[in-house]
């Protein structure tokens, strides 16, 4: 039975965690300065909220994996 | 004058006839062993028997079922019972395993219990087979003097029967004992009985009736440690990001003679061979190859007497207790270590996933009394299911961890009793939709989105009181 059956692993191979970790963490906190100073540079009127509401989601995304793949190259595997 | 007599010989009759109804409801004697040898092995605290029973049928009906028998006191601490049948011919033996059951029967003499053998062909009139039990006993050495110094040796009793116990007469049998010295305090003789070195030999004892018992006591010394776990809780957590991990708690005793006295360094670490023979030095644990992140620590921290030996097929940690253990003397530790995930979780054939790993624990030649198995399944797993090789008792538990929301299940499995040969594999099923392993990333996502959604809301809305 075993010798047929197909090993289940991760959809990530695990040596790419900690390369993937510090490459989507970096991309997310640019997106998220680049928010920021968006927030800061842009006068009350010429504010787009639809633009301000991408940014930040992709921000969020990059962040999000980012830190997932923090923890489990810390070996946290959660 | 005549109905009396007819009524006496009516009566005569029914009760003969009900005698010889009761006899027939007896197990079933036209089996007949005609050659038995037993070799029991005493050098480790673990009383391992290996039985080679010839057995006949002697009947007119073949039968598939061959019955074992063993006193109550030892049933009680037996671990476990196999059987095996030779197959094929000289060169290409191989050896079958049979399944054997406990089996309850009624009117029995002396509250014997009983293991029915079922064989994978049945055995016709005429034909005899030759099978090969092994059975383990636990905790069945009693140490005599109870209590011993730091530089007496270890001697135990030990209690069998020159007979073997059996429902089936019995045509010719000879046991062997082997004790792990050459000193033997005394032994009970049950002629005709040799002792030559390790060796003794009771036998051939010819043509015993069934159920013949000869009770005999050896007393003899054994100085290996009797490393008992007396709890061992084993948690494995399955994480599909690639790991597996695994943490064991142990409780540890010296099952052997109880210490008495003093404990004297000084003499342990001069003359390790005088003193303290019997005492539990190290233990040897044997983990799957490719392991990491080993640790091994107790309540006070990290214990660094160990050490791990690594190859392809295998690891090794030997470990060292803070303190050499002496009877009754106990330890508790942590082992904890790493896996990686596809050695061990596979994909069945209908679509469901199942986790391949060993049951018992991974120290050589110890005893556990009691082990719990906990199998902790990532979130959103559905429909648990164990297979385990032997009889256990199983219960669902929830667990809450790492970025839980609604909580993990826990397969938990209690076996009692057991010995290095239960370190066979188990099997957990359960289903999983590789989707839901998104949800941990996402939960940290929203999480961020969050904090950028109150940045923009404090950003437009106005506070100010005056506009």
């Amino acid at each position: 039975m075993a010798s047929a059956a197909k090993a289940i692993s991760s959809p990530v191979p695990n040596e790419w965690y900690p390369t993937l970790a510090v490459v989507m963490l970096s991309v997310g906190l640019v997106v998220a300065a680049s928010f920021f100073i968006y927030e800061a540079t842009c006068t009350k009127r010429n504010r787009c909220i639809v633009k301000e509401l991408i940014t930040s989601g992709v921000a969020s995304l990059f962040l999000g994996f980012g830190s997932l793949f923090l923890l489990l190259s810390a070996g946290v595997y959660v | 004058m005549e109905s009396p007599i007819r009524a006496t010989r009516i009566l005569g009759f029914i009760f003969f006839s009900l005698l010889f109804f009761v006899c027939r409801s007896a197990p079933s004697h036209n089996l007949l062993i005609s050659n038995a040898e037993r070799r029991i092995d005493l050098t480790s605290h673990i009383v391992k028997v290996y039985l080679t029973l010839k057995v006949e049928n002697a009947g007119s009906t073949p039968t598939s079922e061959i019955l074992l028998a063993f006193p109550p006191t030892q049933v009680d601490h037996l671990a476990t019972v196999e059987a095996l049948v030779t197959k094929g011919k000289r060169k290409k033996t191989t050896l079958v395993r049979l399944d054997v059951k406990p089996t309850e029967l009624p009117d029995v003499p002396n509250g014997n219990k009983y293991f029915t053998i079922y064989l994978a062909n049945p055995l016709s009139s005429g034909e005899s087979t030759t099978l090969e039990v092994l059975y383990m006993f636990t905790h069945s050495l009693e140490p005599f003097p109870a209590e011993i110094g730091q530089s007496e040796s270890q001697l135990v009793y030990y209690r069998d029967s020159a007979l073997i116990l059996s429902p089936y007469h019995i045509k010719q049998q000879t046991t062997f004992i082997k004790t792990p010295s050459t000193k033997v305090e005394s032994f009970t003789r049950v002629e005709p009985t040799n002792r030559a070195g390790t060796e003794m030999k009771y036998g051939p004892y010819e043509d015993h009736p069934p159920y013949s018992f000869s009770p005999i006591l050896i007393h003899f010394e054994n100085n290996s440690p009797f490393p008992v776990v007396e709890e061992l809780v084993r948690e494995i957590e399955i994480s599909h990001w690639g790991n597996l991990q695994v943490t064991e708690q142990y409780t540890l005793v010296h099952g052997g003679a109880r210490h008495k006295g003093v404990f004297s360094r000084v003499d342990y670490q001069s003359r390790p061979t005088l003193s303290g023979a019997s005492s539990l030095r190290q233990l040897l644990a044997r983990l799957p190859p490719r392991v990491h992140s080993v640790y091994y620590r107790d309540e006070i921290g990290n214990i660094s007497s160990s050490h791990l030996r690594m190859d392809s097929r295998k690891s090794e940690l030997e470990i060292e207790p803070r303190y050499p253990l002496f009877g009754g003397w106990k330890a508790t530790f942590v082992i904890g270590y790493g896996l990686p995930l596809q050695d061990f979780l596979f994909e069945s054939s209908d679509d469901r996933r199942y986790l391949n790993f060993t049951f018992g624990c991974p120290l050589l030649e110890t005893v556990v009394d009691k082990l719990t198995v906990k199998v902790v399944l990532p979130e959103g797993s559905k429909d648990p299911s164990a297979v385990v090789p032997f009889p256990v008792e199983q219960h669902l538990e929830a667990k809450y961890s790492y970025l839980d929301v609604v909580g993990r299940t826990v397969v938990v499995i209690e076996k009692k009793n057991l010995v290095p040969a239960h370190n066979s594999h188990f099997q957990v099923y359960y289903t999983f939709k590789p989707i839901f392993m998104l949800a941990e990333p996402l939960m940290l996502a929203s999480a961020f989105f969050l904090f950028f959604v109150a940045c923009v809301a404090y950003l437009h809305i106005d506070l100010s009181i005056r506009k």
